[in-house]
């Protein structure tokens, strides 16, 4: 088991979220966070750190990320790609998009492609029905798509 | 400096400083106008505050419309005591998008707007809990308080008032049931973002068991502009019960979706008809959700009569929720629309209430089996039946949010449902 630690930038980071809290369990979601930067997806070796580091036993910090769909207790990919596939997305062809995009990158849902390049994630109401159908790109918004528009914009990425 | 760089306080309460190009600068929003509210305010009886936003009538915003000068009235007014004010900006009732609209382009509104309720309600610290999907935001919001520290509005002693308040913005990581406040609280804490029983509630015994105000995004922006103009102002608009503009957040069928601030009790039929040009395409209107996915559905026929506010929407079997407007043409099929819903809540149930984690599993099930063909007339009974025992019978309303469309949809719409249900069986 490869150990996980905090790098120096995030050392400090981690002490300065600290300071957010008046209790210690409170920084646990922006710790998460933060190692989920680091490390892409919150591993065995990263709960085993995170629990030494903030005294909070592993299972609290598992149940915690079994919770969201944000965090993941598994490996994810260079580009974690979040579709839309509530009403209004829906209603515009946002299912569509999400089944079009697995099957033209032969991917499934929530597994990362082979030479980890692309994670899919079907997701609820992402906030953006003004832009539907739309979809997150490692945290950016992209909306008003088609099938085709959306694969174009996976295909170009690193 | 140009008119345009001017605040409009005379048309809008939320949005008075949006058409200001980059007003999420803190030297831009404040020529403007910005923080000039927050720095009056330390001059006044943090009392005084209070009574004016009870005064204005002022609801939350957030989906409950609970008087926020009522629920500010049950917080401790010992200055000294540990407590806290929590922005909720979870913003994740499907259908709405109108505290990141109202972010992403003035993050100042909203710190101005916490300032002056955290100095009100005497509170030391303060978070905003953005959903975790809203991270653009997020660095928008950070960057924003980080400015707002560094001009002496955040931190010890303010502006010399001897008033401490630490604004702190903090992420979620995709949890609908987040946006309860109970559930919010938890989820602050470290924890699951499972819902607590009330009583007591967060305004006595909240995050970390301390007192703790839980208010909308848009309820807090609201605050300077009542400060500013007055309540007596802020009711010349809405209805005497809604008092105020609302952020409507529509989309769907219509020529322009958008996010739009609207007197409260404006008619449904004018907000699709003048802002937003009409229902797509020349097309029929055929139904609209009034409040977010949770509100029962309208037909064209009421649609076309309900006015936007809380009574009047309720009063037609549904409610104002946050003011998402999903608007559906006549190519729309209403069992899709009941699909969707039910998926959702099955999927962000926190499984605490038996009613609900089972309840919303059901409904999907016998939703599902009939879309296999294999379901009969009466699932429809069923559904009913199941969704009428979900309600009033858990910790959160996450239950009743389920089962109100789905009951909504089957009043509505039983017709549909029926032919749907016949040929789906016929084409097994």
């Amino acid at each position: 088991m490869k150990k996980f630690e905090f790098n120096t930038a995030n050392k400090k980071k981690y002490q300065e979220l600290l300071t957010h809290y008046d209790d210690i369990q409170s920084a646990l979601m922006p710790v998460l966070h933060l190692a989920q930067e680091q490390h892409s997806w919150l591993s065995p070796e990263v709960v085993a750190h995170i629990s030494e580091l903030m005294g909070i036993p592993e299972i609290k910090i598992n149940e915690v990320i079994s919770f969201y769909d944000m965090f993941y207790d598994h490996p994810t990919a260079r580009n974690v790609v979040q579709v839309c596939t509530n009403i209004t997305c829906s209603m515009f062809g946002g299912r569509e998009i999400h089944k079009g995009i697995l099957d033209h990158f032969q991917l499934h849902n929530m597994r990362p492609s082979q030479d980890g390049k692309l994670y899919i994630q079907k997701m609820e109401c992402l906030g953006a029905c003004e832009m539907a159908p739309c979809m997150r790109i490692n945290n950016i918004y992209e909306g008003h798509l088609t099938l085709k528009t959306a694969v174009q914009k996976l295909e170009v990425l690193p | 400096m140009s008119i345009a760089n001017k605040a409009d306080y005379q048309n809008f309460t939320l949005l008075s400083y949006h058409h200001i190009p980059s007003v999420h600068h803190l030297e831009i929003f404040e020529e403007a106008g910005g923080y000039e509210m927050m720095k009056k305010c330390f001059t006044l009886d943090p009392e005084k505050i209070k009574e004016e936003v009870k005064n204005s009538g002022l609801r939350g915003r957030g989906g409950a419309g609970f008087p926020t000068g009522v629920k500010w009235g049950f917080f401790s007014k010992d200055r000294n005591q540990r407590k806290y004010l929590l922005c909720n900006a979870d913003e994740s009732e499907p259908g709405t998008f109108k505290d990141r609209y109202l972010l992403e382009i003035n993050p100042h509104i909203l710190v101005e707007g916490m300032i002056i309720s955290a100095f009100a309600l005497g509170t030391q610290r303060g978070y905003i809990y953005i959903r975790g999907e809203f991270y653009e935001q997020a660095m928008i919001l950070e960057k924003a308080v980080k400015d707002a520290y560094k001009r002496g509005y955040l931190g010890k002693n303010i502006l010399g008032s001897g008033f401490d308040f630490e604004l702190v913005v903090h992420r979620g990581a995709g949890a609908y049931i987040c946006g309860e406040e109970t559930g919010l609280i938890s989820s602050l804490e470290g924890q699951k973002g499972r819902p607590k029983l009330k009583p007591p509630f967060p305004a006595i015994k909240g995050y970390r068991g301390l007192p703790t105000i839980v208010n909308n995004v848009e309820t807090l922006a609201a605050v300077p502009w009542i400060m500013r103009c007055g309540a007596a102002a802020y009711k010349k608009w809405g209805t005497e019960k809604s008092p105020g503009t609302k952020l409507f957040s529509i989309s769907g069928d219509v020529n322009r979706p958008g996010v739009f601030e609207l007197p409260l009790g404006i008619p449904l039929i004018e907000v699709i008809e003048k802002h937003c040009e009409g229902v797509r395409e020349g097309n029929k209107l055929k139904a609209v959700i009034p409040g977010g996915s949770s509100a029962p559905i309208f037909t064209a026929e009421i649609a076309k009569e309900v006015r936007m506010d809380y009574e009047d929407i309720a009063q037609k079997g549904s409610m104002l929720g946050s003011g998402a407007i999903i608007v559906l043409d006549e190519t729309r099929s209403i069992p899709d629309i009941l699909k969707w819903t039910l998926e959702f809540y099955h999927h962000e149930s926190c499984g605490q209430c038996t009613p609900c984690r089972e309840g919303t599993g059901w409904m999907e099930k016998i939703f599902k089996r009939a879309e296999q063909g294999e379901g009969k007339l009466s699932d429809i009974e069923l559904l009913d039946k199941v969704a009428f025992n979900m309600r009033g019978r858990t910790i959160c309303a996450l239950s009743d949010a389920a089962a109100m469309p789905t009951q909504g949809i089957i009043k509505a719409f039983r017709g549909e449902l029926e032919s749907y249900i016949k040929i789906q069986m016929k084409n097994r």
